[in-house]
C-alpha cells in the first residue's frame, strides 16, 4: 500500500511532463479529426469511408484486406511506436528526479524498501505513459464503435501489451538513471539503446554483411538479446488486431521467431536480469 | 534502554573511479540518546553530522560499527516507520501543493483516506501554513519550505524526530516558532535529535549535546556540564583596581583580565574566589557585585574545535 503512494505520485509526475502533454494535444487533434472524417458509406451501409473516400478491400493485385482491421492496425502501430518513442523522452528523467539531492533522502527515509521504491516508480512511469496511449486508443475505439459499429476488443487489449513492452524496456531506463543520476544522460543512453536494439533487429540482413565473421555475428546476437526486444514485441502486439500485408515485407528482412510469444519470453528474462541488477545497485548506494 | 545507541560507528566515503579518494566522515562514534530528550549534535560543516543521521535511517551504509534504534538493528523497516526526518537542503517536487506534499509522504508511511487528509491539514495548521495548503510549493519561501519539511517529518507521529539544520534559512521569528514547537513535541514525549552548526540554537533547547569535529566525538554532556566548567567570575568594584592589587591576585588565579572597575578572574577552585574577595577588601575597595560567567556553549565549542585543530 505504501508503494501505491509512490506509484500514484509517479503517474502524476509523468503525465505532467511536457512531452506527454504534447502527445495529449496531438492525440486530441487526431481523435477530433477522425471523429469527423470516418463514417460508413451511405451507399452500401458497410464500406469504411475516410473523408468521403472508400477504403478498398483489396490492395493492388490479389492482396485482400479487411478495411476496418487494416485502419485499426495503422492506428495501433503508429500510436504504439509514437508512445514508446515519446514515452522514453517523457519518463527517462523520472528515476534521476527521485534521486535528486534533497529529495532522495526524503523517499529513502520512509518505510519502503528500495526495491519497492524502484519498482513502483517504474510501474508508475509506465502507467503514466500508457494512460496517454489509452486516451488515444479509447478515443479511436469509440469512434469505430459508434460510427462504424465495430467494437474491436483486440484493439483495446493491444494497449496492455504495449504497457508490458514499455515496462520491460524501462528496466534499462531505470538502470541507466540509477547509474548516471542525470536526466539528460538517462534520456540519451536510453535512446541509444532503443535505436541500437531497433538496428540490431535487422542485423542478419545488414550488420552481418559488414564483416562475415561468426564471432562478430554472435556478438551482435548477444547484444540484441541482452536488451528487451521492443520492435518485435510491438509488432506482435498488433497481432491482437490482425495481420497486415506489410508484415510479409518485414519478414523478408528479419528472422521471425517460430512463435510470436518468444520475443516476450526473451525480453522478460532480459528485463528481469536488468531490474535485478538495478535493484542490487540501488540497494548498495549511499545517498 | 536508550532509543538510539551507536557503537564505534565509522563511515569512510569512497569516491572516484580512477583516483580513489577516501573521506573518513565518522570515526568510532558512540552515542546514546535517551527516550524523551532533545539531543543536539554540534559541529562545524563537514564534521559528519548529516552522515551520522543518514546512517541511522539507512540512507548511507556504515563502513564499520553498530547501531540500534528502538532496539532494532540498522536497516529494519520499523526504524523508519517510527522516525521522522527533516533532511538538510530538502527539496520537494515543485509541481505539488503543500497539502499534496504532505499527502504523498503520509501515503509512503501507509496512511490513507480521511486519516491522511486530516493529519495533513492539522499539521499544516500546526506549522502555520494553513492558508498555503493549496498553493504550489514552487511559490513557497525558504522559511515556509522549512516549516513544510517539519510537517512532513511529523506525518507519522514519530517517536524520534531527526532534524538536520532545521532553522537554516528561517528568520528569527520563525526560529523561535520552531523552537517552541520542538519543546511542545518533547513535552508530548517525542525524542528529538537535532543536528546543527549553529550553537546558540542548540544551546537554547537541548538537554544534552555531543560535539563532533572531523568525524570524532570530542565531548558529550548536558548543556550545563559543558558550559559551567570555566569557573570564571566577573567582579564589579566601586573604584579602579590598582596595579598593586592586581599583582597580589594574579598568583592565586588562572587568569586575570579586566579594565578599570571590572575584574574578570578565572580560578582553579571555587573557594579561591573568597580569597580574591578578601584581598580586594583589604585594599579598602568595595565589591559592588560578583557573578559567575557562563561560557556559552559557543565559546566552549570554538575552544574545543581550536584545541582539536592544534593537536
Ligand atoms: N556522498 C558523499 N561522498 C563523499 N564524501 C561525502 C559524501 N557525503 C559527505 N561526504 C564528506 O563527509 C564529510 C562529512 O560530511 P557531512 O556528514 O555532510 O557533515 P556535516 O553534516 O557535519 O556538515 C565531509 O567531508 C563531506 O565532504
Ligand atoms: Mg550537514
Amino acid at each position: 500500500m505504501r508503494s501505491l503512494g509512490m506509484f500514484l505520485f509517479t503517474i502524476r509526475e509523468a503525465i505532467l511532463r511536457g512531452t506527454l502533454i504534447f502527445y495529449f494535444v496531438v492525440a486530441t487533434i487526431v481523435i477530433a479529426f477522425f471523429a469527423f472524417a470516418i463514417r460508413v458509406s451511405p451507399d452500401d451501409g458497410k464500406s469504411l469511408m475516410i473523408l468521403g473516400n472508400i477504403i478498398p478491400s483489396t490492395l493492388g493485385k490479389g492482396i485482400t484486406i479487411n478495411p476496418v482491421e487494416f485502419v485499426l492496425l495503422q492506428f495501433q502501430k503508429s500510436s504504439a511506436s509514437f508512445v514508446v518513442f515519446f514515452g522514453i523522452f517523457a519518463v527517462a528523467g523520472l528515476i534521476p528526479a527521485m534521486l535528486e539531492k534533497g529529495t532522495v533522502e526524503l523517499f529513502l527515509s520512509k518505510p519502503l524498501s528500495r526495491t519497492s521504491l524502484l519498482l513502483s516508480r517504474s510501474l508508475g512511469a509506465t502507467t503514466g505513459v500508457i494512460l496517454n496511449m489509452m486516451y488515444f486508443v479509447v478515443g479511436i475505439w469509440l469512434i469505430f464503435g459508434i460510427k462504424v459499429g465495430v467494437w474491436h476488443w483486440g484493439f483495446l487489449l493491444s494497449t496492455l501489451v504495449v504497457a508490458l513492452v514499455f515496462f520491460l524496456f524501462f528496466s534499462i531506463v531505470a538502470l541507466i538513471g540509477l547509474i548516471t543520476r542525470s536526466g539528460g544522460f538517462s534520456i540519451m543512453f536510453s535512446f541509444i539503446i532503443y535505436m541500437l536494439s531497433g538496428l540490431l533487429r535487422y542485423r542478419t540482413t545488414s550488420l552481418y554483411r559488414l564483416w562475415d565473421n561468426t564471432v562478430f555475428h554472435r556478438t551482435l546476437d548477444s547484444i540484441y538479446y541482452a536488451f528487451p526486444q521492443v520492435g518485435e514485441m510491438l509488432d506482435n502486439s498488433a497481432l491482437l488486431i490482425g495481420t497486415s500485408p506489410f508484415d510479409q515485407l518485414k519478414s523478408a528482412l528479419v528472422d521471425q521467431p517460430s512463435s510470436p510469444y518468444l520475443p516476450f519470453l526473451y525480453s522478460f528474462i532480459s528485463a528481469t536480469v536488468i531490474y535485478a541488477l538495478a535493484i542490487r545497485y540501488f540497494s548498495k548506494e549511499d545517498f | 534502554m536508550p532509543i538510539v545507541h551507536t557503537q564505534q560507528l565509522t563511515k569512510i566515503y569512497r569516491s572516484g573511479f580512477v583516483k580513489r579518494k577516501e573521506v573518513a566522515a565518522l570515526k568510532d562514534v558512540s552515542i546514546s540518546v535517551e527516550r524523551g530528550e532533545i539531543f543536539g549534535l554540534l559541529g562545524p560543516n563537514g564534521a559528519g553530522k548529516t552522515t551520522f543521521v543518514k546512517i541511522l535511517l539507512s540512507i548511507v551504509f556504515p563502513t564499520k560499527g553498530q547501531a540500534e534504534i528502538f532496539g532494532q538493528k540498522l536497516g529494519a523497516l520499523e526504524i523508519r516507520e517510527k522516525s521522522g526526518y527533516l533532511p538538510e537542503n530538502h527539496r520537494y517536487p515543485s509541481f505539488l501543493t503543500g497539502l499534496q506534499t504532505l499527502q504523498l509522504f503520509g501515503q509512503l508511511h501507509g496512511l490513507n483516506g480521511s486519516v491522511l487528509n486530516d493529519k495533513a491539514k492539522s499539521l499544516l495548521e500546526l506549522v502555520g501554513l494553513k492558508d498555503w495548503g493549496k498553493v504550489k510549493i514552487k511559490r513557497y519561501s525558504k522559511g515556509m519550505l522549512q516549516r513544510l519539511g517539519l510537517a512532513q517529518a511529523l506525518m507519522n507521529d514519530p517517536e524520534i524526530l531527526f532534524l538536520d539544520e532545521p532553522t537554516d534559512g528561517v528568520d528569527p521569528v520563525g526560529r523561535k516558532e520552531i523552537r517552541d514547537l520542538l519543546k511542545d513535541l518533547r513535552a508530548k514525549g517525542t525524542t528529538i535529535f537535532l543536528n546543527s552548526h549553529m550553537l546558540s540554537e542548540v544551546e537554547a533547547i537541548s538537554d544534552r549535546v555531543a560535539i563532533l569535529n572531523k568525524g570524532e566525538v570530542l565531548k558529550i554532556g548536558t548543556v550545563a556540564d559543558i558550559t559551567s566548567t570555566k569557573l570564571e567570575y566577573e567582579i564589579q568594584l566601586d573604584q579602579i583596581a590598582s596595579g598593586q592589587l592586581c599583582e597580589k591576585i594574579r598568583p592565586l588565579v588562572r587568569e586575570l583580565k579586566g579594565n578599570e572597575k571590572t575584574l574578570i578572574v578565572a580560578v582553579h577552585d571555587k573557594n579561591d574566589i573568597h580569597t580574591v574577595q578578601d584581598l580586594i577588601r583589604q585594599e579598602g575597595i568595595f565589591v559592588e557585585s560578583m557573578s559567575p560567567r557562563k561560557s556559552s556553549l559557543e565559546d566552549y565549542f570554538i575552544q574545543l574545535i581550536q584545541s582539536g585543530e592544534g593537536k
